[in-house]
This record gives C-alpha cells, sequence and structure tokens, in this order.
C-alpha cells in the first residue's frame, strides 16, 4: 500500500470534497426524478397495457370459441334433424310403396280372376255351340252313315226320324250318366 | 487475488531493476480540478465522467422509454427484462409485493445508476468508474439510511423498532449489555458505511488491477528493450482482458449487492411477523 499511497494520504479517499458532495447529490435527483416521473411509470404504463391486451384477447379468444362451440352444436343438431326427417321421409316412402305393390297385386289378381272367369264362361258357351253343331253333324252323319248301311229300307223319312231322335236320347242318357 | 499480488510484485521487482511501469495508485482517484477549480461546483476527472454517463443515461434510457412500444423491440425487450428483473428479483423477492410496491422506483434508480456509473471503469476514454469517489456511494446509502429509518417510523414507531433491532427475543439480559450497543452502531453506521465501502472499495480496487495490468503490458511490450519480457507482457495483457470482462461482472455484482442490501436494510425495518 506504501507504494500506491506516495502522492496523497490514503484518508482523501473517505473524504468528500465539497465539490464531490453537491455533484452526487445533483446526480442523483436529477436520476432519481427520472425514474420516478418518467421512466418507470411509462414502462408500468406499457406493462400494463400489455396485460390487458392479453387478457382482452384472451377473452376475445374464448368468446370466439364459445361462438364456434354454439355454432358447431347448431349444426349438429340441424343435422341431426335432417337425419331423423330423412328416416322418417325413408319409412314413408317404403310404407306406401309396400301400398302400392299390395293394391297392384289385388287389381292384378282380381283382374286375373275376371278374365279366367270370362275365358271360363267364353269356353263354356264355345264348347255348348260346338256340342250343338257336333250333335247336328253328328246326327247327319249316323244317318247317312246308317242309311248306307241299312240301304233302301231307311229311305222312308218318318222311320229315319224316329230312329235319329232314339238314337240322340241315347246318347243324351250316357251323357247323363257321364255326368252323374 | 494472489496472482494479482505475485503480479505487483513482479512489477516491484522491475520497478527497482529499471525505470518500470507507471504503477497506478489511489491519486488517480484524487485528480485535480480541471473545471470551475476552487468554487463548490470545482469538477475532476471522475465527476466529468459521472456528469457524462448521467446524460448518456438520461438520454439512452429516455429515448427508449418516449419509444416504447406495446409490441417491444430487442433493445426495448431488453430494457424490460432489466426493470422486471430489479423489480421481481430483487424488491419482490426481498420484501414482497405488497411491501415492495413503495420501493421500486427506488431500488431501480440505484441499481441502474451504479450500474452504469459501475461500468465507466471499463469504457475506453472514461477507464473510471463514476462511483470511485466517496460521496456517490455515500449518498445511495444516506438514501437507504433515510428511507429505512422513516419506514421504520411510519410501520411501527422508532421505539418498536429500536426494540425490535436491540432486544431480540431469548436473549438474557447480561448479553443485552453487549448486544444493544452494538446493534445501535449497526443500524447507525455500519449499514450505510458498509453499503458505501464496499462499492467504493470494489471500484477502486477493479480500477487499480486493470491499470496496473494494462500499465504492465505497455511496459513489457513497447517500452522495455529486453526481448524475454514479451512473455511477460502477453501474460499481463490476456490477464488484463480477464480482468475487464471481470469489471463487467463486478459492476453488475455490486449493483445487485447494493439493491439488494436497500431492499433487506428496509425490510428489516417493518415489524417481524410471526
Amino acid at each position: 500500500m506504501e507504494t500506491f499511497a506516495e502522492g496523497k494520504s490514503g484518508i482523501a479517499l473517505f473524504v468528500p470534497e465539497s465539490y464531490d458532495i453537491i455533484w452526487s447529490s445533483v446526480v442523483l435527483i436529477v436520476v432519481a426524478i427520472f425514474f420516478y416521473k418518467f421512466f418507470l411509470p411509462k414502462f408500468q404504463a406499457i406493462f400494463d397495457e400489455r396485460a390487458a391486451k392479453i387478457e382482452g384477447g384472451m377473452a376475445k379468444a374464448e368468446k370466439a370459441q364459445a361462438d364456434a362451440d354454439a355454432a358447431k352444436k347448431k349444426y349438429e343438431d340441424q343435422l341431426n334433424t335432417a337425419r331423423v326427417d330423412a328416416a322418417k321421409i325413408r319409412d314413408d316412402a317404403r310404407t306406401e310403396a309396400s301400398h302400392i305393390i299390395a293394391d297392384a297385386r289385388t287389381k292384378a289378381e282380381s283382374d286375373a280372376a275376371q278374365i279366367t272367369a270370362n275365358a271360363q264362361k267364353s269356353i263354356e258357351s264355345q264348347q255348348q255351340q260346338a256340342l250343338v253343331s257336333l250333335k247336328g253333324e253328328v246326327g247327319a252323319l249316323a244317318t247317312a252313315l246308317a242309311g248306307k248301311i241299312l240301304g233302301s229300307k231307311l229311305s222312308d223319312s218318318d222311320v229315319q226320324s224316329s230312329m235319329i231322335d232314339s238314337m240322340i236320347d241315347g246318347i243324351d242318357k250316357d251323357n247323363a250318366g257321364k255326368a252323374k | 487475488m494472489a496472482g494479482v499480488a505475485a503480479l505487483t510484485g513482479a512489477a516491484g521487482v522491475v520497478l527497482a531493476a529499471q525505470s518500470g511501469p507507471e504503477i497506478p495508485s489511489i491519486d488517480e482517484f484524487l485528480p485535480p480540478e480541471i473545471i470551475f477549480a476552487g468554487t463548490p461546483f470545482a469538477m475532476n476527472r471522475i465527476i466529468m465522467v459521472r456528469l457524462i454517463m448521467t446524460v448518456v443515461m438520461l438520454v439512452v434510457l429516455g429515448i427508449t422509454a418516449s419509444r416504447a412500444k406495446l409490441i417491444p423491440g430487442r433493445w426495448q425487450g431488453f430494457v424490460e427484462w432489466g426493470i422486471e428483473y430489479v423489480r421481481d428479483k430483487i424488491v419482490y423477492e426481498v420484501m414482497g409485493e405488497l411491501r415492495g410496491k413503495r420501493y421500486v422506483p427506488m431500488i431501480s434508480t440505484i441499481f441502474f445508476t451504479i450500474f452504469f456509473f459501475n461500468l465507466c471503469g471499463i469504457i475506453p476514454g472514461m477507464n473510471i468508474a463514476a462511483t470511485a469517489t466517496i460521496m456517490m456511494p455515500l449518498i445511495f446509502a444516506l438514501w437507504t439510511f433515510v428511507q429505512y429509518w422513516i419506514a421504520a417510523c411510519r410501520e411501527q414507531g422508532l421505539l418498536s423498532y429500536l426494540k425490535q433491532e436491540c432486544t431480540p427475543p431469548g436473549v438474557p439480559f447480561p448479553v443485552l449489555i453487549l448486544l444493544v450497543p452494538m446493534q445501535l452502531i449497526d443500524i447507525l453506521i455500519i449499514r450505510p458505511a458498509s453499503l458505501t465501502l464496499r462499492l467504493l472499495a470494489n471500484m477502486i480496487a477493479g480500477h487499480l488491477i486493470v491499470a496496473l495490468c494494462f500499465s504492465a503490458t505497455q511496459f513489457f511490450l513497447i517500452i522495455a528493450e529486453n526481448k524475454l519480457m514479451m512473455g511477460a507482457g502477453v501474460v499481463t495483457l490476456a490477464f488484463g482482458f480477464i480482468m475487464t470482462l471481470f469489471e463487467a461482472f463486478v459492476a453488475y455484482l455490486q449493483a445487485f449487492i447494493f439493491a439488494t442490501l436497500s431492499s433487506v436494510y428496509i425490510n428489516m425495518s417493518y415489524p417481524e411477523v410471526d
């Protein structure tokens, strides 16, 4: 230390000069006013504003989220309703279709029955006609045949007709017997 | 520190051998008055440095604050980090937010001013800390001193504070005969004095070491004829470089210690809560 303290006494370091007191005080007052009145309030305002903005932003985001959730729920509800509606419509359509099919079937069946009945009737009448015409022809044929077999004996018309009648009676009786 | 002693010793030997390097002395902290000499407004080199640094600090921080935006840029972010560091890591850490709020501006002023002033010690052209005369640390210490006495009177009354500080519960009477004067000396003298001397001594010692290293380097590398001394010069240069970085750290550390102890002393003025 002796080397260092050559010029002035080391004690001088710890004895404040009057100008040192003044300039230290001036500097401290100026700096303190700067920090108290300008620098820190300015940054505090910035910090507060930023915090408010962040909180506002978060509230906004929450609201947006809620809105989105509500919209999603709404659309999902609509979708569900639509789905139910569609199912209902499909069921209705299916029921209607089965109705239509059943109706068509009934109608077709009745038509078919009617056609069958008509056909039956027509067949019966045609059979009757055929029978009648057959009766005539068979009579003529048999007469001719019998005439040829019996020759002149049967040329007398009285005999002829009585013979046909008795023969047809016989056929009728046969038929009646068969029908029974 | 042993290295420093060795270096000083080496420098001493060199001094003895030949005309030697210029050894920095405490005279550097008692520089001549250069402006307004003889008046109460006289200025020496250190006060010039202090005033220049004050202006620089006010301009830099003032521009930063006046241009402060909601979305900070890098520099603003850095400054904001500093403000929040002092607030959260020093004031609120020691006192809690409730008590601390009132003292944030004070401790911020102390921290930033001491930090900037300390940095002058390693800024080329200034090369001496603006806190390296007795008054600057002392006035910060006196501010703290006044504040913790005011806090004591406001929060619990003077007598209650003295009782809390001087007679801790559970101490037997004979011990109090010793303890009471010691505690009184502590709260009246030791606290402000230790704040002052710690900062002042750190700045003086830091400057002496750095100055010594570079002065020795100058001598070894340039002035000295002996080429063998070049090696020593390289060592002192490297050491000076390291010490400069270390001084930057000390500049911050002393500002932090001063601000933290101010907070602690003020906090001790509040009544103890069980």
